[in-house]
């Protein structure tokens, strides 16, 4: 399929991971001052499921931009920076939703501390990805 | 599922589509490979009179270190540009890139360089293994 088509997928998939790691991040770090009340409970599930999407949109995101890319894992210039970013972002992200898919909303909030210091890492590199990404906009015509 | 199990087996999911991720990718690189080389070099782009092969590589390698070689190198193994040998990608995919350029990395050369100028490019650049 022409690749002009999968440069429009990569783009409308790959908002869906960047928004909701970000709201996952959001709803952990408010559950956190509220552990002992009822609500951050809901707050966790509603990040667990969002986390989830995320690693789902994050693999058609790999998908659409490899198929994009005809296969170019790293590339140069900004693309490469983008790779550098988002290969790491995508491991970190499928392991962080296997994560909670595992242990959902069980621990101790120490573990949740440790957990949110990694989902804090996690949206520093979809956030830089992102940043690469966008400049890639038109190089892929 | 006990905290140590579950950290292992959520490392292995993130390694497991990493390394997914690079065999679907590699595939996808040797199947642009594949794909590039059903076609002559000059496919469906004009050449000039009388051109051989021959004639449109020594054309290309000219027109390559006029305005290619000072970013890719003049053995075009690369420089701040990226190496050219054994290019994975299709004629079309080539001229698309000399003609556009890449946003931030690379100019433009639409207006420099015409059609019969590409397809010589693109001969030589084939000829890069």
């Amino acid at each position: 399929m022409d690749p002009g088509f999968w440069a429009e997928a990569h783009g409308a998939i790959v908002h869906f991971p960047i928004a909701l790691t970000f709201f996952a991040a959001l709803c952990d770090t408010v559950a956190l001052p509220l552990w002992s009340r009822p609500v951050a409970g809901q707050l966790r599930t509603a990040s667990g499921i969002a986390l989830g999407c995320s690693a789902l949109g994050g693999i058609g995101a790999a998908v659409s931009g490899l198929l994009m890319t005809r296969g170019d894992l790293l590339g140069h210039g900004a693309l490469r920076l983008h790779h550098l970013f988002a290969w790491p972002a995508l491991g970190l992200l499928v392991a962080a939703a296997a994560w909670r898919v595992l242990r959902w909303n069980s621990g101790t909030r120490g573990q949740h501390v440790v957990y949110l210091v990694v989902l804090f890492t996690l949206t520093g590199l979809v956030a830089a990805a992102g940043r690469w990404g966008g400049q890639l906009g038109q190089a892929y015509p | 599922m006990k905290p140590p199990r579950a950290f292992l087996v959520s490392v292995a999911a993130g390694l497991g589509t990493l390394g997914a991720a690079t065999g679907f990718g590699l595939v996808l690189q040797a199947r642009a490979h594949a794909l590039s080389h059903e076609l002559p070099p000059w496919a469906g782009l004009p050449l000039p009179a009388g051109a051989t092969p021959e004639t449109l590589r020594i054309s290309g390698r000219k027109l390559f270190l006029a305005s290619c070689a000072h970013c890719h190198g003049a053995d075009a193994l690369g420089d701040e540009g990226p190496d050219l040998h054994g290019l994975q990608v299709s004629d079309r995919r080539i001229a698309t890139v000399i003609r556009r350029g890449i946003p931030d990395e690379m100019p433009s050369f639409a207006k420099k360089h015409s059609p019969a100028d590409i397809a010589a490019l693109i001969a030589y650049l084939r000829t890069l293994e």
